[in-house]
């Protein structure tokens, strides 16, 4: 049987210690990564009468990113650690249409409440885009607040901090 | 499926990180590339292990995912010659038979003289003892075109090897 010579390069695995400061660092950024079950990303779904419309409104507009558009009816977006789900309803599988056939609709009053750093001038970017206002700036309770609706019509309410705004605090 | 994060890969840390990076620093030769690539496979797998498309974490698997890494990084390399140089020439010469015995330390340092895939192809078939079809699969290349590869590769590492010898 003849032997190739080439097999002279065959190489064992030895182990070997990197340096003390590699090894710890990385073992830091094993640890820091957060695993999907510690995110708790909050999530949100709209129901929406145009996908591409849609997708072009929260993006182009109001600084959402698009994550995935894997059919004619559904795409994830995100805004920071929000996630949006939009749906046609009666789309793929139809999984949203109600034992009795009732199918979503868009609409309604609930709504996601998205934090802008100057309402004003995103109010001016929204109006110039002919986007429907249901009330203009209104001065709330520690925010100063904005109704308007996507494409479909949903609502999305859009804020600014004021004097003695809220959140929960740091833990 | 229980908890996807990094704790079954934190537990035999210590005991995996040598045995990766004993891997891979032999065969990239350079400290700073192991540690990039010891860095990228142990985070590699730590997605892996998030998207539930891990195994059970073990040594052997770790260094299947360093050798993929491995592998990526002459790919790299390699792209970075193609656009360097022209592509050269002697590729088929006749069959040249090697000694009886060859200089083992030689041919590792003949090994590090050549362009990224006929080295990746080698170091998989002849450090690793990997099976052509193996090497196939991790260079993404069909059987054939990596036997091609490999017979390529022999010549220029003989031409490699005889070059230093003959210093």
């Amino acid at each position: 049987m003849t032997t190739d010579p080439l097999d002279a390069l065959y190489l064992p695995v030895v182990p070997i210690e990197p340096r003390p400061e590699f090894a710890d660092a990385l073992l830091r950024r094993i640890e820091a990564r957060p695993g999907p079950l510690d995110r708790q990303t909050a999530t949100v779904r709209y129901f929406v009468a145009d996908l591409d419309a849609s997708v072009d409104f929260y993006c182009r507009l109001l600084d959402f990113e698009e994550e995935l558009r894997p059919s004619p009816v559904f795409a994830m977006l995100y805004r920071g650690d929000l996630r949006l789900l939009l749906s046609v309803p009666g789309g793929a599988g139809a999984v949203h249409t109600l034992p009795d056939g009732t199918v979503p609709q868009p609409g309604g009053w609930n709504r996601m409440t998205l934090q802008v750093a100057d309402l004003a001038s995103t109010a001016d970017s929204l109006r110039r885009h002919r986007v429907v206002f249901r009330h203009d700036i209104e001065t709330g309770v520690a925010v100063r607040t904005l109704l308007v609706e996507d494409p479909s019509g949903n609502p999305v309410e859009l804020i600014e901090p004021t004097a003695g705004y809220h959140e929960r605090s740091t833990r | 499926m229980g908890t996807s994060d990094a704790g079954a890969l934190v537990a035999i840390y210590r005991r995996a990180l040598p045995q990766v990076y004993g891997y891979l620093l032999p065969r990239c030769g350079s400290v700073v590339v192991a540690e990039d690539l010891t860095a990228e496979a142990f985070m590699a797998a730590v997605a892996a292990m998030q998207q539930g498309a891990a195994p059970d974490v073990t040594v052997p698997w770790l260094i299947g995912v360093a050798r993929h890494k491995l592998v990526d990084h002459w790919r790299r390399q390699g792209r970075d010659e193609r656009s360097r140089t022209v592509m050269g020439h002697a590729d088929q010469e006749p069959e040249d038979p090697w000694e009886e015995t060859v200089d083992r330390v030689a041919l590792h340092a003949a090994l590090a003289e050549l362009n990224g895939s006929q080295r990746a192809a080698l170091t998989l078939r002849y450090l690793d003892g990997l099976r052509v079809g193996d090497v196939a699969e991790h260079l993404g290349r069909s059987v054939h075109a990596t036997e091609t590869l490999l017979v390529r590769a022999k010549a220029a590492l003989r031409r490699s090897y005889r070059r230093s010898h003959d210093d």
